[in-house]
């Protein structure tokens, strides 16, 4: 029986910013745009949808007048992330033996 | 990144190793700033505390008041590049809780030394006890009780960051520095006060200040290389 993929996590940018997150302690917005190439507003929806789901938590307070955003990892986003990565093997396994 | 399109199992293990990838690769690059500080002001404090007593300067300063002074622009260096990192890993964090802990040890040990005489003493007198020293000659002389060899237990406590750091980051020069550092420790063992002080000033130059000047010319051409 396969494990069914994650929706939240299963779409390009989200898991983009779910793998870079759960390398690091915390991350400023500026370095996740610039690290998966994602536009502001795209990137500002799919931080918003992760955080929603309680994968991510985000901070935003003002340095010299300026925004700042930063985001870390939960751990309720730390777990989705292994229990899809677990499904990913399961589905790779599969299609290598079926080759 | 498009969020629209559709991916498979491989794109999504493509994704994920790319990611973790740029994460480890993005570690925020150390200035050197804080041990250049550190390595000079200790490095200083050691050598000056050393000529002033070999050569008997009469000058009424106490070198080591500098090493207090220095923790202000310490905490604005903090503040500064905790402003300027847009990214903290793991082992970054770990690094900063050892630095942290070793503040808080050499400040906790120079607050030994200077409580612990007064304190003996009280204790002691209390019970109606007092420390004499016996000269050769036979001569006594009320003896003030200090921790021997305060310098060499500095420097055992400098080594400690300095080499975890050095071994974490794979950092050869900051491993070394400790090394020397060591070597310092135990050649102090045997050595008067004077000697210890500049023993603690070499320390401090190979422990920081070398490894922060090396990390500050990498940062700065590394900073050059982004901006070509």
């Amino acid at each position: 029986m396969f494990k069914e993929l994650d929706p939240i996590l299963h779409a390009q940018l989200r898991l983009a910013v779910v793998s870079l997150l759960i390398g690091v302690k915390e991350a400023e917005f500026t370095f996740i745009k610039e690290k998966t190439n994602a536009t502001a507003g795209n990137l500002s929806v799919q931080i918003q949808k992760l955080k929603e789901a309680g994968y991510i938590e985000v901070t935003k307070q003002f340095v010299n007048n300026y925004p700042q955003t930063t985001c870390k990892i939960t751990q309720q986003g730390i777990v989705a992330f292994e229990k899809y990565v677990a499904a990913l093997q399961q589905y790779l396994n599969v299609s290598e033996s079926q080759k | 990144m498009d969020n629209t399109v559709d991916m498979n199992e491989r794109d999504s293990l493509k994704i994920i190793s790319e990611m973790i990838q740029k994460a480890k690769g993005s570690h925020f690059h150390e200035n050197g700033t804080s041990a250049i500080m550190w390595g000079a002001v200790i490095g200083f404090c050691g050598i000056f505390g050393f000529l002033k007593r070999y050569y008997q300067w009469n000058i009424d300063f106490d070198e080591w008041t500098l090493a207090l002074l220095a923790i202000i622009p310490q905490i604005y260096i903090g503040i500064k590049e905790k402003r300027n990192r847009t990214v903290l890993s793991y082992e970054e964090s770990a690094m900063n809780a050892v630095w942290l802990v070793y503040g808080i040890s050499i400040f906790a040990l120079v607050f030994y030394f200077n409580i612990i005489p007064y304190a003996t003493e009280q204790i002691l007198s209390e019970n109606g006890r007092k420390l004499v020293m016996q000269f050769s000659d036979g001569r006594l002389e009320a003896y003030e009780p200090n921790a021997l060899s305060p310098l060499s237990l500095l420097m055992i406590i400098y080594a400690f960051p300095t080499l975890v750091t050095g071994i974490t980051r794979k950092f050869r020069p900051m491993v070394l520095g400790a090394v020397a550092c060591y070597i310092f420790y135990l050649i102090s063992l045997f050595t008067t006060q004077t000697w210890d002080s500049l023993l603690n000033g070499l320390a401090a130059i190979g422990n920081w200040l070398i490894p922060g000047l090396i990390l500050r010319t990498k940062y700065l051409k590394a900073r050059k290389s982004m901006h070509v």
